[in-house]
């Protein structure tokens, strides 16, 4: 498989595969457009990736290493006459940084489990990078006794030069946190309690009928306020001499995380998809939905005064609560029943705050507190009419799919794009990874961009570049706002925060505003979504960076896990975790930028918690370049396809074989998609609620018959 | 008869043969100049197999094979995967071991994995001794089949085979909670009427 050459002529030249960069790919791909997707990194989805865990070791790694200078190299001899070049950013332009990485559970099993997976396991190519990466990061610590996998020590790679946004990372010097985490914490050894082998076999394994665990509660919480109706779990509450449950069981090793490594997928970003956001109805109206599943979120959770609730947002939850009074419950449902409609008195709150009409509505602290950050999930200063808004997005995606507004992907958020990435391929994309673009050749008379040339010093001709942000110098750029950046931490624990019978919760925790720090959003993901390994909880945890990730989330997770620094706490322990900021792609702007006109930018993930910032990126892309076109329609069904070889075929009208990308160097024209317009709608069902025609139709002012009948079910008692 | 569908990829270096079997298996048609898998997301076809159907989803890799990007995506959830080389490229056999340990990073644990050495009608400039085919395949339990797509050889024997690999369905499976496929239509509702 010598390497071949790639094309060398394109309409359009797409370089990274983050989210925007693949939905766009997809869109040029679909109406016809020749599309070549380059990524200079070995895997998909840039910082929208997800990792298998020895992969993610290997990320971590490559993050934490000096970036090596990169030589530029001189294709000015490929020049022509009126031609000039513009140089990409080929440096680390660290749209990662201050990664920190600690595990707080022992290297090796403590006594041997039997296992399933050994001979997979010494199969694996990862688990050797993964070594290295031990290696490397032994440098400064002590024993590196090899017993094969190790856990790393804990490593504080705060960076020398901070960021203008974020604080200097003092806390690595003076933090007391080291020398605490390489101990396994001190509880656990004790109890052989349950005989259960360790790895449980993945998935397939039948929900024990045991009884509840006793919540995970905070003994040290001082008093509930008077309001307060009893705690969300309805069990009676456990003795506080309870060993709570995380001690009864076997502590899940680092050798065991290793080994079920690829039973992980842990994404670079945390958000969920709203169940009438724009990327659920891109994934619907362009059929790209059928290359992936998706899970409910089962539940929302809120952290109040040290302690997990559910916060009750379907109709069926509210009657179901036990934490709400009966009056509570009225109030609850009188209330979203009438913010569905937008009212006089509503009106007369423009421009305040939405705790204020909130509090004038006397709903009492819990509603309130349960609207605010859990349901409309706002700051206290945000203005009424936009608290009122994202509250009806909230309840109009509520009941679509399950009791939540929210569905998660199986396998990770990482799938989508590369969903799209597959959808551009099919219709003749070509992709490769590990590619880069060294520069764009500019025609200096029209000023435009009429090729790319690539890192071998290949001229690739194009009509229009989409790039991702960080290819381009900051001289070159023009951004309203400093660049501001995320904190996220990912942390592998050994049980749910708030447990119940079914092991397969998938739970959004709110964590409203913390000491003037920012609100904080959770997602807790259970083996069910594909993501960790059986007896394994994901959490992710993200919020704008104040300063470093860690700075940021540590003091968080030790109030509701066990750690080293938490002893004490009754709650999951967590066994490993990650702390690292990402740049937030919503400080940059789409226009003003010292490019040629034909030279499109994009940016990374934002903060919110869906998709909206990168769907309507790449749709405006779309629609600058092509706009007349349609974007994304759907994609012919596979049975609608018929291979028609004998006749000179005639080509339903969209799906333009003829000319996308041929990928083998044929012109066959042998793909009758019949007619193309095919909603995709394989189930046969009528009286659909959607509004596939408008992709955007994420605020929340548009209703139609279905969110009637949501309200009104809402609104029943 | 109960219609259980299986996904099956396709593998194997560019110009093998891969979507020439899949257009002979659903099709029954052979195109020199195939480029089938543009527009086309999968393709299906259902066969009966003991008392159940089998409807195969055959994933075609889009091409995206051709400068080794293809997407972790594109194995998931497959119930099997063909591997294909052409029996006239050594090379095309010698990647057939990189394509095992990416389906074994990648894929499903338990995937069927059937290895097909297309082209079998080109046998006088054969360089790849069937033997020696068989025996790599038998090594690591996986079907082995000789096909030729042009002169519709194997090509049904080759899925054949596969179904009768697939592991009955078992009643568990639909207590691993419910993922689903978006449509139009809401796939649970939850509110009852009232
Ligand atoms: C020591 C070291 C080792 C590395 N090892 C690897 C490795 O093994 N595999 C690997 O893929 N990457 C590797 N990288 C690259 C590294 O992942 C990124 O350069 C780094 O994370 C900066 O990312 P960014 O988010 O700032 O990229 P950005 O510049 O913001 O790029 C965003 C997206 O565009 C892509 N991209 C950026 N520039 C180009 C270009 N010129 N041509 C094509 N695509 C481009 C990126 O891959 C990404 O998808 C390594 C970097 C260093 C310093
Ligand atoms: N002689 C012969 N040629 C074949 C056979 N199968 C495919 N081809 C040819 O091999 C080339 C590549 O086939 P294709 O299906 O596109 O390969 P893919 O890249 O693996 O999908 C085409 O020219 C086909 O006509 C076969 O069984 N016999
Ligand atoms: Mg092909």
């Amino acid at each position: 498989m010598a390497t071949e050459e790639l094309p060398s002529e394109f309409d359009v030249v797409i370089l990274g595969t983050g989210l925007a960069e693949s939905v766009a790919a997809a869109a040029f791909s679909r109406v016809g457009q020749k599309v070549l997707h380059l990524d200079r990194r070995s895997y998909y989805a840039a910082n929208w990736a997800s990792f298998t865990f020895n992969a993610l070791l290997t990320w971590i790694q490559q993050q934490q290493e000096e970036p090596q200078p990169q030589e530029v190299q001189d294709w000015s001899s490929l020049l022509e006459e009126g031609e000039e070049l513009i140089y990409l950013s080929q440096s680390n332009s660290a749209s990662i940084r201050n990664v920190q990485v600690f595990c707080f559970t022992s290297e090796e099993d403590e006594e041997e489990a039997p296992d399933t997976t050994e001979e997979e396991d010494s199969a694996d190519p990862q688990v050797e990078t993964e070594e290295e990466a031990e290696e490397a990061s032994h440098k400064e610590g002590e024993e590196p006794e090899p017993p094969q996998p190790l856990p790393p020590p804990a490593q504080n790679q705060s960076e020398p030069e901070p960021p203008q946004t974020l604080p200097p990372p003092s806390q690595s010097q003076s933090e007391p946190e080291p020398p605490q985490t390489l101990l396994p914490p001190a509880q656990s050894q004790s109890e052989p309690e349950p005989p259960q082998t360790l790895p449980p076999p993945a998935q397939s394994e039948p929900e024990p009928p045991q009884t509840l665990p006793p919540p995970a509660q905070n003994q040290s919480e001082p008093e509930s306020p008077q309001t307060l109706p009893p705690p969300a779990q309805n069990q009676s509450e456990p003795p506080q001499t309870l060993p709570p449950p995380a001690q009864s069981k076997k502590k899940i090793s680092y050798a065991h995380l290793v080994r079920e490594g690829r039973r992980f997928n842990i994404d670079l970003v945390s958000k969920l998809m709203f169940s009438r956001g724009s990327l659920v109805d891109l994934l619907i109206k362009s059929n790209v939905s059928r290359y992936a599943e998706f899970k409910n979120v089962t539940r929302i959770l809120t952290y109040r005064q040290g302690r997990v609730e559910q916060v009750p947002c379907s109709r069926s939850d509210v009657f179901a609560s036990r934490q709400l009074s009966v009056v509570e419950k009225r109030k609850l449902m009188r209330f979203l029943t009438s913010c569905a409609e937008e009212t006089e008195e509503q009106r007369a709150y423009n421009g305040r705050p939405y705790l204020e009409f909130l509090s004038d509505q006397k709903l009492g602290d819990n509603l309130q507190h349960f609207l605010l950050h859990s349901i409309a999930m706002v700051t206290e200063a945000t203005p009424t009419e936009q608290g009122l808004a994202a509250t009806r997005h909230f309840l109009r995606c509520l009941g679509r799919y399950g009791n939540t507004p929210f569905l998660f992907p199986v396998y990770g958020l990482g799938e989508i794009p590369q969903c799209f990435c597959r959808m551009c391929a099919v219709f003749g994309g070509i992709y490769c990874l590990r590619h880069s673009v060294s520069c764009l050749l500019l025609d200096t008379h029209s000023n435009r961009c009429k090729a790319v040339i690539d890192s071998r010093g290949q001229r690739i001709s194009c009509s229009h570049v989409v790039l991702e942000e960080g290819f381009v110098g900051a001289e070159r750029k023009r951004s309203s706002t400093p660049p501001r950046f995320l904190s996220r931490a990912v942390l592998i624990t050994d049980g749910s925060i708030l447990p119940t019978d079914s092991e397969q919760q998938v739970s959004l925790v709110t964590v409203p505003p913390a000491a003037g720090g920012p609100a904080v959003k959770m997602v807790e993901l259970s083996p069910s979504t594909m993501t960790c390994s059986a007896g394994t909880y994901l959490v992710h945890l993200t919020c704008p960076s104040v300063g470093s990730a860690h700075q940021d989330l540590s003091p968080l997770v030790t109030s509701m896990f066990r750690t080293p620094e938490s002893p004490d706490h009754d709650g999951p322990s967590v066994l490993w975790c990650l702390f690292f900021n990402m740049a937030d792609g919503s400080g940059v702007e789409a226009e003003g930028h010292d490019l040629p006109e034909n030279v499109h930018l994009s940016s990374g993930p934002d903060a919110e918690l869906g998709h909206e910032h990168a769907v309507r990126q790449a749709e405006s892309i779309f629609q600058k370049i092509l706009p007349e076109e349609e974007f994304c329609p759907p994609a012919p069904n596979p049975e609608d396809i018929i291979y028609d070889g004998d006749t000179g075929d005639t080509e339903g009208d969209t799906v333009n074989t003829g000319d996308t990308g041929d990928t083998d160097g044929d012109t066959g024209d042998t793909v009758n998609t019949g007619d193309t317009v095919n909603t995709g709608d394989t189930d046969g069902d009528t009286g659909d609620t959607v509004n596939t025609g408008d992709t955007m139709n994420t605020d929340g002012d548009k209703t139609s018959p279905g969110e009637e009948e949501e309200r009104q079910a809402v609104s029943e008692e | 008869m109960a219609i259980r569908e299986l996904k099956v990829c396709l593998l194997g270096d560019t110009g093998v043969g891969k979507s020439s079997i899949v257009c002979r298996f659903v099709q029954d048609h052979f195109d020199h100049n195939i480029s089938p898998t543009i527009g086309a997301s999968f393709l299906t076809k259902t066969v009966p197999s003991g008392n159940e159907l089998h409807k195969f989803l055959i994933w075609d890799t889009a091409g995206q094979e051709r400068f080794h990007s293809l997407a972790p995506m594109y194995y998931r959830g497959s119930a099997a995967a063909v591997i294909v080389y052409d029996i006239t490229k050594l090379d095309s056999f010698q990647t057939l071991k990189r394509w095992v340990k990416e389906l074994k990073e990648h894929g499903p644990e338990d995937i069927v994995v059937a290895i097909a050495g297309n082209k079998n009608d080109l046998g006088d400039i054969r360089e790849v001794p069937m033997k020696e085919a068989k025996e790599f395949a038998e090594s690591i339990a996986a079907i082995f089949i000789e096909t030729s797509a042009r002169n519709a050889v194997n090509v049904e024997e080759l899925f054949q085979k596969i179904s009768k690999q697939i592991p009955p369905l078992e009643n568990h499976e639909d207590e691993i909670s419910e993922s689903f496929k978006l449509s139009r239509q809401p796939a649970v509702s939850t509110r009852r009427c009232c």
